[in-house]
């Protein structure tokens, strides 16, 4: 453990060393004005957006609630806290999967990990009307559904649909078949969703494998044996801690005991 | 007051306007902070005014002490029971003294029936730690025969109308209870504790308890972001209050207890505000049971 | 003046603290903060779903339970609880998570003195580790005044407050606090600045004490808060630059 306490310099002052280094930012901490007393005429952009993890306070300053590292893009303003957590909070747009807990006339009722559990229309499948009903109508409970949350507000309880709004297509969305599903913490389930992601280009050069990654920390892997299943899904949880080089050792030695 | 009526949004709609009552159901909160933004409360009470305290002693003949305290609305009885007791193996000569606070739904609805609630239980281990930590009575003093029988002192304080400031109450209530607590001089012989049975108990065939100091308590809620500091919460009040800061001194001006819970983090000149006015209130009080 | 704790040999020294977060497997967050001789292990639950008799239409609902070291919960534990609660509820953005259930679960593990203060922090780390939207972060630290000596001794012992006159538990959020250039060190030193007094957001005294040797008592803890404060920035620091090694690369 880490018993000699010293303040780490966290409070960097000036703009330019947090778009380079790591700025870890906590709760409570302000996000530094953006060099407004330097010049009256680079004022800031008109509108600065924020993204999870600030919020607005009332004296127009903007406060830190989460504690993680304090993102920005240069040109549009755009501030976030990137964080880590095991508890789902939906947010519309998001690719989830969900088990079939009950269903309705009109619903089925999914846990996707959240604190409600989450609507999904029957007829928010790819090309269902009252008359075609898509075979997802046959669901039983217990299935794993891969949606996208359609609709997601603090106050309602959130709304998911099984094809890309954009195209109108199912576009992978839908029922998973068989395999194995997992709970991830919410960051490394982020970095899944990244095909560069480092374990999964590894055990892609040894295992085939197919996978579905839910941002609210569920992955789904199947692939043709079991065995194969549980090493890609060992795999995937030892990772989350771990260097590149750790990474890379880690899946070698997996793959050699196989 | 309720005859007037107050428009919520005038410069929208001036017809939508609604009665002091409705208003004050609506928005409670908003309702609250147009009085105190005028210095006063709805019961007419300005910002550090106390409501009327009543203090009554010897109140229930069955009990060694008791007394009964009003304080506006809330009124709580407080009985001590003395009970012959074994000591605790490492304390042999030492006593017990137990307070016991009782929020049943009798007194008011928000309490439920079955084991006592968390607000019960914390301001009965406040009044302990009080009683203990402040040292109010030497528990030698409740030893019969030392490692074989001791006074137990169970002091249950039950509340029979609740309108916020429980503690205030109770604790006031235990310490004139405690100050009317007589008991009858038992003698011990081989296993066999005998109390007199005479009829009229005077110095000769009873005791009274020696307490070292008698702290009494000002309890003050915490309203809004601006920490408005309402002396005396009534049970409206402590409901939109987020926090509250609780002095408890003693005669002599000590402090012997002093808790600020909940809302933003409070300043030093606060802190003293209560306290001075903590300190007027005690004596307030004081005087009151002196008067009985 | 020597303390009757001897591993140290100053009034304001704390005792050395550690901490791990995220130790435990299913629940949303935990953390386990020790002050010497004293554990606490604190684990969070939520936002998750909330029985229909606490929900609350407008903000989360937080629920605190504390387990003892031995036995079942009493009278003590149901104080502690509410004490806890009533701290972290201003802390917690709960109107972020409406009709949702914020369960954090104290559990001592050791306890050798100003076990309250170890467990608002441990709560405290484990609300970070589960994503819970804070305002601020806390931390707190418990004094004594001394019986014999008068003396106001910090982060005491079991066996020190046994001796103590009066006994003050505060806690302070950091944004009375925001850490300044000056790095605080374990050995608190009370000669400082005095920019603005220090702001408790709990406190809780019992015993017998002045008025001054109280607000004393606030501005020697607030300092040992700041250290407390700028320990668990360090500490979330490390964890999360640990998550973020492997993206950089």
């Amino acid at each position: 453990m880490a018993p000699p306490v010293q303040n780490t310099p966290a409070e960097q002052q000036d703009g330019e060393q947090y778009e380079s280094g790591l700025h870890v930012i906590l709760p409570g901490d302000l996000l530094p004005p953006t060099q407004s007393q330097d010049s009256e005429d680079v004022v800031m952009a008109p509108v600065i957006k924020l993204g999870p993890g600030l919020q607005p306070m009332s004296d127009e300053s903007i406060v830190a609630v989460k504690a993680g590292i304090l993102q920005s893009t240069a040109s549009a303003n755009r501030w976030w806290v990137q964080s880590n957590q095991k508890r789902y909070v939906p947010s519309s747009g998001e690719s989830v999967i969900g088990i079939v807990r009950g269903k309705t006339a009109e619903h089925y009722k999914l846990d996707i990990g959240a604190a409600h559990p989450a609507l999904l229309g029957v007829m928010a499948f790819e090309g269902a009307t009252k008359r075609n009903r898509p075979n997802h109508e046959a669901s039983i409970l217990g299935d794993l559904l891969y949606c996208r949350v359609a609709l997601a507000n603090k106050d309602m309880d959130p709304e998911l649909e099984c094809f890309n709004p954009t195209t109108g297509k199912a576009d992978g969305y839908g029922g998973l078949e068989g395999g194995h599903v997992f709970k991830v913490s919410l960051g490394l389930a982020r970095r899944l969703l990244d095909p560069k992601t480092l374990v999964l280009r590894l055990l892609g050069q040894h295992i085939p494998f197919e996978t579905a990654v839910g941002i609210n920390g569920r992955v789904w892997i199947n692939s043709a044996s079991a065995s194969h299943t549980i090493l890609v899904c060992n795999a995937i949880k030892n990772s989350e801690y771990l260097s590149p080089k750790e990474c890379e050792s880690m899946v070698k030695s997996l793959i050699q005991k196989m | 007051m309720a005859s007037t009526s107050i428009s919520v949004s005038a410069a929208e709609s001036p017809a939508f306007s609604f009665s002091a009552s409705t208003f004050q159901k609506l928005h409670p909160v908003e309702f609250f902070r147009k009085f105190i933004s005028q210095g006063v409360r709805p019961d007419g009470r300005l910002l550090e005014g106390f409501r009327p305290t009543t203090v009554h002693k010897n109140v229930v003949s069955t009990a060694n002490g008791s007394a009964m305290v009003r304080i506006g609305g809330t009124t709580v009885i407080c009985g001590v029971k003395a009970e012959v007791a074994e000591p605790k193996m490492d304390s042999p000569n030492q006593g017990y003294l137990v307070p016991n606070v009782e929020l049943s739904p009798m007194c008011s609805s928000s309490f439920r029936p079955g084991p006592p609630s968390e607000q019960a239980q914390a301001v009965s281990e406040a009044i302990n730690r009080v009683l203990k930590e402040s040292k109010v009575l030497d528990l030698t003093d409740l030893c019969i025969e030392e490692g074989k029988a001791v006074w137990a002192l169970w002091a249950d304080v039950s509340c029979v109308s609740y309108d916020g400031n429980i503690y205030d109450a109770a604790l006031l209530s235990v310490m004139t209870a405690l100050s009317d607590v007589r008991i009858r001089k038992p003698t011990y012989n081989e296993g066999i504790i005998k109390v007199s049975g005479a009829e009229i108990l005077d110095d000769e065939n009873s005791f009274t308890l020696n307490l070292a100091r008698t702290p009494l308590s000002a309890t003050f809620s915490l309203f809004d972001s601006s920490m408005a500091l309402l002396a005396d919460a009534n049970a409206a009040e402590e409901a939109i209050c987020q926090g509250e800061i609780s002095v408890t001194l003693d005669e002599k001006g000590q402090i012997c207890a002093l808790s600020k819970v909940g809302a933003a983090s409070s300043s030093q000149t606060l802190l003293r505000q209560c306290i001075a006015t903590a300190r007027t209130r005690t004596d307030e009080l004081r005087s009151i049971i002196r008067s009985q | 003046m020597a303390r009757l704790d001897t591993t140290r040999t100053s009034a304001h020294q704390l005792r050395p603290f550690s901490s791990s977060q995220n130790l435990l497997n299913r629940a949303d967050g935990s953390a386990q903060f020790d002050f010497g001789g004293s554990s606490v292990l604190c684990s969070v639950v939520g936002p998750a779903e909330v029985k229909l008799r606490d929900e609350k239409l407008n903000k989360a609902t937080l629920e605190v339970i504390v387990r003892p070291l031995v036995g079942l919960p009493g009278v003590k534990d149901k104080a502690c609880e509410r004490a806890i609660r009533e701290t972290l509820e201003p802390i917690v953005i709960s109107a972020l998570h409406p009709r949702t259930l914020v369960q954090i679960v104290v559990q001592t593990m050791k306890d050798n003195g100003s076990i309250l203060s170890t467990a608002l922090n441990a709560a405290i780390m484990a609300l970070l580790d589960a994503g819970i939207p804070l305002n601020s972060i806390i931390g707190s630290v418990t004094c004594i005044i001394d019986s014999k000596t008068n003396e106001i001794l910090l982060d005491p012992t079991t066996e020190e407050i046994a001796r103590a006159k009066s006994t003050h538990v505060f806690v302070f959020d950091n944004k009375s606090s925001i850490p300044s250039s000056t790095s605080a060190s374990m050995d608190v030193d009370i000669s400082n600045d005095d920019d603005g007094s220090p702001r408790p957001l709990f406190s809780e005294s019992t015993g017998l004490f002045t008025e001054e040797e109280y607000l004393e008592c606030v501005n020697i803890s607030f300092k040992a808060c700041q250290a407390v404060h700028g320990f668990i920035r360090t500490a979330v620091s490390k964890k999360i630059e640990k998550e973020h090694q492997q993206t950089q690369a």
